[in-house]
C-alpha cells in the first residue's frame, strides 16, 4: 500500500515539476507546481511528518504559490522573461541533474541512511516546540530577527512616499 | 374530471404500475443481481458468527428485524457511512440546504417582505427542490475564449475542497470524518486552497467582471487568513493541542469565548470575509462587476459552487462553535432509551416484538448532536444577519480592516493568554482545569 502511495507521489511529483519546467502556458506552469508542492507534502505525509506536511501545503501552495500566480496574471510576460532556448542548453541541463542526482543517490545509499525503521510512531509537535524553545534556543532567535528584518523590507519596499493617500476619506 | 389529465383512468393507472413493478423485478434479477455478485466476487466478505456473509445471507438478516438493527449499527461505524451520510457531505448539505431556505425567509422578514411563498404550500418549503431542478434543467455556456479544462474542473475543486474541510468538523465524541493531530493547521491548509480556485476559475473563464472579481476575492481572502490564523492562536495556547476533537473536549465547564473574546470577534469578521459575505461580498459585487468570479458560470456548475459556498458555510460555523463556543458540551436534556423496552420488548394486544440492540443511538451522542446543531444554526444566522443590515465596504477599507486592525486586534488576545497561561490561571496544568 505504502509503496503503491509512494510511487503514485514520485510519479506526481517529478511529473508535475517537468511539465512545470516544459509548458508554455506560465499558468499550467504555475498549476503544476503547485501539484510538486503536494506532492512533496504527500511524501511528508508518508514519513509521518503531518505537521510538516500541513505547514509544507498552507505555507508553499497556499502563499508562495499564489504568489506566482499573481506575478504571471498580473505582469506582462516580456518583462519578467526573456527567451534563451537552444537544444544544446537543454541536454547539458539533463545531463548535470542526471549526474547530480545520481551522485547525491550515491552518497545517500553509500550513509547509512538507508536503513530506516518504518513502524516508528508520527513525531510529536509538541516535542518540536520544546526543542525550538530548549536546545535549538538560539536558532529560533537568528530565524525570529531575519523574519523580523524581511518584514520591515518588504514594508520599506513597498512604501511609496510619491503618492500622496488623497483617495482614503477615513 | 381533472384538468391535467382528461384522459385518465383508473385502469390504466394501475395497470401501468403493474407494468412498472415488473420491469423493476426482471432488469434487477437478470441485471442487478449477477453485477452484485461479480462485484462481491472481487470484494473479501467478512465473517459473522462463523459463516460467511453472502448477499443471500445478508438479505435474510435483513428481513429477520431482530438482526437489523446490528447490520446497520455495524453499518453505522464504517468510514463509507462517515463520509457520505453524518457527520459528513449528507448532514453538511442538509444543514447548508436548510440554510439556503432559512436565509430566504429571514432576509424577507428583516425587510418585511414574505420570500418564497407558493412552492410547496406552507411558506415556500419546497422553493429550493424548485431552484435546484431548475438549475439541474438548464443549459452548461462555456465561454467560446474560455481555458476550458481549468473552467470545467474549478466547481468541481471548489465542492471538494469545501468537502476536504467539512470532514475536519468533529460533531460529537468520536464522530468525525478525518480526526489528524494536527487538526486546526489541516483547516489552514485547506483553507488555503479557496483563492487558487477562485483565481483561477476567473482567469479561465476569459471576462473581465470575473477576473476583477477573481483577483478581488484573492486580494481578501489572502488579507484575512493572517488574522484567521492568529485569531486561532490563542486556544492553541490555552488547550495545548491542535486536534480539534480535544479542543472541544477541553471545554467542558467553560467556552474559550468567555478568555478569548476579541479572538472570537475577529475570527467571525475573518469568517465573514472568507465567506464573501456582506458586507465584504467585494468578489462578487453585483452592482459593480455583474456577479465577480462566478459570471461565467452557468447550471449546474453554479449551483455546485453555491453547494461548495453553503457547505463551507457550515463548516466555518462548526469550526466557530468546536473552538469557541465549547462543541457538543452542554446541558444533558435527551431523555433516555426507555429501559423497559430494552428488557422486556414492545407489547401491542398480544404480541410482544424483543428487537436486539435496541438503542440505536445512543444518548450522550444524540445530545451531543443536538447541542452542536443549536449552536451551529445560531452562528449560521449570526453571519446571514449582516446581509438584511450592512452596506458593501470599500476595498481600501477591507484591506486596510484585514491587515491592520484585525492583526493588532488577534495579538492583543494572545498576550491575554500567555498572561493567563503563565500567571497558572489556565492551560495545562492551571488552576482552573
Amino acid at each position: 500500500m505504502v509503496d503503491a502511495v509512494f510511487l503514485a507521489l514520485s510519479v506526481l511529483t517529478i511529473g508535475s515539476a517537468i511539465v512545470a519546467l516544459e509548458i508554455r502556458s506560465l499558468i499550467y506552469g504555475s498549476i503544476a507546481l503547485m501539484l510538486t508542492l503536494s506532492g512533496v507534502a504527500g511524501f511528508f505525509l508518508l514519513l509521518d511528518a503531518p505537521f510538516v506536511a500541513m505547514f509544507q501545503l498552507s505555507v508553499y501552495v497556499g502563499s508562495i504559490a499564489v504568489l506566482i500566480l499573481f506575478t504571471v496574471m498580473l505582469v506582462r510576460r516580456e518583462l519578467i522573461f526573456n527567451k534563451i532556448e537552444d537544444k544544446r542548453r537543454r541536454y547539458a541541463g539533463i545531463g548535470l541533474m542526471l549526474a547530480l542526482m545520481l551522485g547525491i543517490g550515491m552518497i545517500i545509499i553509500g550513509s547509512g541512511m538507508k536503513s530506516m525503521e518504518t513502524n516508528s510512531p508520527s513525531v510529536d509537535y509538541r516535542k518540536i516546540g520544546e526543542d525550538f524553545l530548549t536546545y535549538y534556543s538560539p536558532a529560533l532567535v537568528v530565524m525570529a530577527l531575519v523574519l523580523a528584518a524581511s518584514v520591515v523590507g518588504a514594508l520599506t519596499l513597498a512604501r511609496r512616499e510619491d503618492i500622496t493617500n488623497d483617495q482614503r476619506a477615513d | 374530471m381533472s384538468t391535467i389529465a382528461p384522459q385518465f383512468r383508473l385502469s390504466r393507472f394501475i395497470a401501468s404500475l403493474f407494468d412498472i413493478i415488473f420491469w423493476v423485478l426482471l432488469i434487477f434479477s437478470l441485471v442487478g443481481l449477477p453485477l452484485v455478485f461479480i462485484v462481491l466476487f472481487y470484494i473479501k466478505m467478512p465473517v459473522v458468527n462463523g459463516q460467511m456473509l453472502t448477499p443471500y445471507l445478508a438479505m435474510t438478516w435483513m428481513a429477520d428485524p431482530s438482526r437489523t438493527l446490528p447490520i446497520i449499527k455495524s453499518f453505522m461505524h464504517t468510514t463509507l457511512f462517515h463520509v457520505l451520510a453524518f457527520p459528513g457531505f449528507g448532514f453538511a448539505a442538509l444543514l447548508s440546504a436548510a440554510t439556503i431556505y432559512v436565509e430566504r425567509k429571514f432576509l424577507a422578514k428583516i425587510q418585511l417582505r414574505v420570500g418564497p411563498l407558493y412552492c410547496g404550500r406552507i411558506e415556500g418549503i419546497l422553493q429550493l427542490m424548485g431552484d435546484g431542478l431548475k438549475l439541474i434543467s438548464k443549459e452548461i455556456i462555456i465561454p467560446a475564449k474560455a481555458d476550458k479544462p481549468i473552467f470545467w474542473v474549478g466547481p468541481l475543486l471548489f465542492v471538494g475542497t469545501a468537502g476536504a474541510f467539512v470532514s475536519l468538523i468533529p460533531v460529537t465524541g468520536g464522530w468525525v470524518v478525518a480526526n489528524p493531530a494536527v487538526g486546526l493547521l489541516a483547516v489552514f491548509a485547506t483553507i488555503g486552497f479557496f483563492p487558487i480556485i477562485s483565481v483561477l476559475t476567473a482567469w479561465a473563464a476569459n471576462n473581465k467582471w470575473t477576473f476583477i472579481g477573481g483577483l478581488r476575492a484573492l486580494h481578501q481572502m489572502i488579507a484575512f487568513e493572517i488574522p484567521l490564523i492568529l485569531s486561532l492562536l490563542p486556544i492553541v495556547i490555552l488547550t495545548g493541542t491542535l486536534n480539534l476533537s480535544q479542543i472541544a473536549e477541553s471545554q467542558q465547564h467553560y467556552w474559550w469565548i468567555i478568555f478569548a473574546p476579541i479572538s472570537a470577534i475577529v475570527f467571525f469578521i475573518c469568517i465573514l470575509a472568507e465567506l464573501e459575505r456582506i458586507p465584504f461580498d467585494l468578489p462578487e459585487a453585483e452592482s459593480e462587476i455583474v456577479a465577480g468570479w462566478l459570471t461565467e458560470f452557468s447550471g449546474m456548475m453554479y449551483g455546485l459552487i453555491q453547494l461548495g459556498t453553503y457547505l463551507k458555510l457550515y463548516a466555518f460555523a462548526g469550526l466557530f462553535t468546536v473552538l469557541f463556543l465549547g462543541g457538543w458540551n452542554g446541558p444533558s436534556v435527551w431523555p433516555a432509551f426507555p429501559a423497559d423496552i430494552i428488557t422486556n420488548g414492545i407489547t401491542i394486544g398480544p404480541i410482544t416484538a424483543k428487537i436486539a440492540g435496541l438503542p440505536l443511538f445512543d444518548q450522550a451522542m444524540l445530545n451531543g448532536i443536538l447541542w452542536f446543531v443549536i449552536k451551529t444554526v445560531g452562528v449560521i444566522l449570526l453571519i446571514l444577519l449582516p446581509r438584511g443590515v450592512f452596506p458593501r465596504i470599500r476595498i481600501d477599507m477591507l484591506l486596510h480592516t484585514g491587515w491592520y486592525k484585525l492583526i493588532g486586534l488577534a495579538f492583543i488576545n494572545i498576550f491575554i493568554a500567555l498572561g493567563l497561561l503563565y500567571a497558572g490561571v489556565l492551560g495545562p496544568g492551571g488552576l482552573i482545569q
